[in-house]
């Protein structure tokens, strides 16, 4: 008697074809996802290190984000504000030759955001800077970090690396401190 | 306290349900429709204020203009003794608003300063405000409007670029509200003074018909404009209690 598993394989071929394609799928999903959309912890222009910077050497937050307080955002600095310090400092570094090259090219640097809220949300800096609400209340310990991470505060205060900021936190906060007016909906969002 | 006034303060809640006995401010525009050219100068500011798409002839032709505020003409008379009337219609931040009522999830309710909310990421976009309001100035967003470069450049940052699906309205620009707030803060001040605050179309009037402000305030200019013995508010019989008053026109 002759058995073959032709036939089975007929049957077979487009559920093996599905598999195939859902597989190239996934792995080509994965690296669009890996390419395109920024993550928590993006790979910056330059490898700046915020645990060298505000961590060792202390520098305060505000040396740099002069913004904060004056106005809703908190603001990256210029060129010229790192190479004040750089023209000087550790100048031989790779990651700083990099940085005098954008200066002497006049060049912004194209920072790559990671800590981005919602259109519709209002936020200002410069209100809760001014309550004297550390930056490490919502960005996490910022100072221990080399490349920044996305990092957001649960309710129960503990921090959390990799997700981003949910309404309960900042209402949360202005319950606690019995902000006037904090829980209208207007008060956050436009 | 007797058993009489607690009577009523629990038949007034239960007549009332989340509204407020007072405001903390009371917002509040007066019109006045002597000065008022309809030269829409107000409607054009709105719209660059308040990042408005320009919708095209052809939704206009369908009833899906957006416009916060709309210059309504009225031809009175037969020919020869005709007169055109204009008035200004926005939002009027009814007191008891019937949109407010309305809303399944929320998304528009009264706050604490008198105005009418509209949040925009709650509102799942029922339209059904828009079916209750008798002014009709609400508008919704049937697709997602976008601006050409470089005109996209000139959107304000302050208000959001709202997604198809979503209710809109006059929101008397909160922004600046929010804004003039901020910095009576930064003054060490607690209210913010009269004449800080003025929405786009007050500030764009040429002959200032429009004001506004803070009508608990008594010495406010919008105070005494809306105890003008002109004063009517439109529709005032459905009980709406809003908070935009027009001046009469007097014909000479």
């Amino acid at each position: 008697m002759n058995v073959s598993i032709v036939p089975a394989l007929k049957v077979l071929r487009p559920a093996a074809m599905l598999v195939v394609v859902v597989l190239v799928g996934l792995v080509l999903g994965y690296w669009a996802n890996a390419t395109f959309v920024p993550g928590t912890s993006p790979e910056q222009p330059i490898a700046f290190s915020h645990r060298i910077h505000a961590g060792e050497n202390e520098i305060p937050c505000q040396y740099c984000h002069t913004q904060a307080r004056r106005s809703p955002s908190a603001g990256v600095p210029s060129v010229s504000k790192c190479v004040g310090c750089h023209n000087e400092v550790a100048t031989e570094r790779p990651q700083i030759r990099l940085l005098l090259d954008y200066w002497a090219n006049q060049q912004p640097i194209p920072w790559i955001k990671v800590h981005d809220l919602p259109d519709f949300v209002h936020f200002t800096h410069k209100r809760h800077v001014l309550a004297e609400i550390a930056c490490q209340t919502c960005h996490g310990p910022v100072e221990t970090m080399d490349r920044i991470q996305l990092t957001s505060r649960a309710i129960d205060g503990s921090t959390q690396a990799g997700h981003p900021w949910k309404m309960g936190l900042c209402l949360n906060c202005h319950r606690e401190n019995e902000v006037e007016n904090g829980t209208d909906c207007l008060t956050c969002h436009k | 306290m007797s058993l009489f006034s607690r009577f009523m303060d629990s038949w007034r809640k239960y007549r009332k349900p989340g509204y407020y006995d007072e405001f903390d401010y009371h917002w509040t525009m007066a019109i006045d429709l002597d000065k008022c050219t309809g030269c829409e100068a107000c409607v054009t500011a709105c719209q660059a204020e308040n990042n408005i798409p320009v919708v095209g002839e052809k939704e206009m032709a369908r009833g899906r203009e957006m416009q916060w505020i709309r210059i309504e003409r009225y031809w009175e008379g037969e020919f020869p003794d005709i007169k055109l009337r204009f008035i200004p219609m926005m939002c009027q931040h009814c007191d008891a608003a019937p949109c407010e009522t309305v809303c399944p999830v929320g998304a528009t309710y009264h706050n604490q300063d008198g105005l009418n909310a509209q949040i925009y990421n709650r509102c799942i976009g029922t339209r059904a405000c828009a079916v209750y309001c008798p002014y009709e100035v609400r508008y919704f967003n049937y697709y997602d409007h976008h601006w050409d470069s470089p005109l996209d450049k000139q959107l304000n940052p302050d208000v959001t670029v709202r997604g198809k699906g979503v209710m809109e309205k006059c929101t008397f620009c909160i922004q600046r509200i929010r804004q003039a707030k901020d910095l009576a803060k930064d003054d060490g001040r607690r209210r913010v003074r009269d004449g800080e605050v003025q929405p786009a179309c007050v500030q764009s009037c040429p002959s200032k018909a429009l004001v506004f402000g803070d009508r608990k305030d008594p010495d406010s200019q919008v105070f005494k404009s809306m105890h003008d013995p002109r004063n009517y508010r439109v529709l005032e019989e459905l009980n709406t209690d809003s908070s935009v008053f027009y001046l009469k026109k007097v014909d000479a």
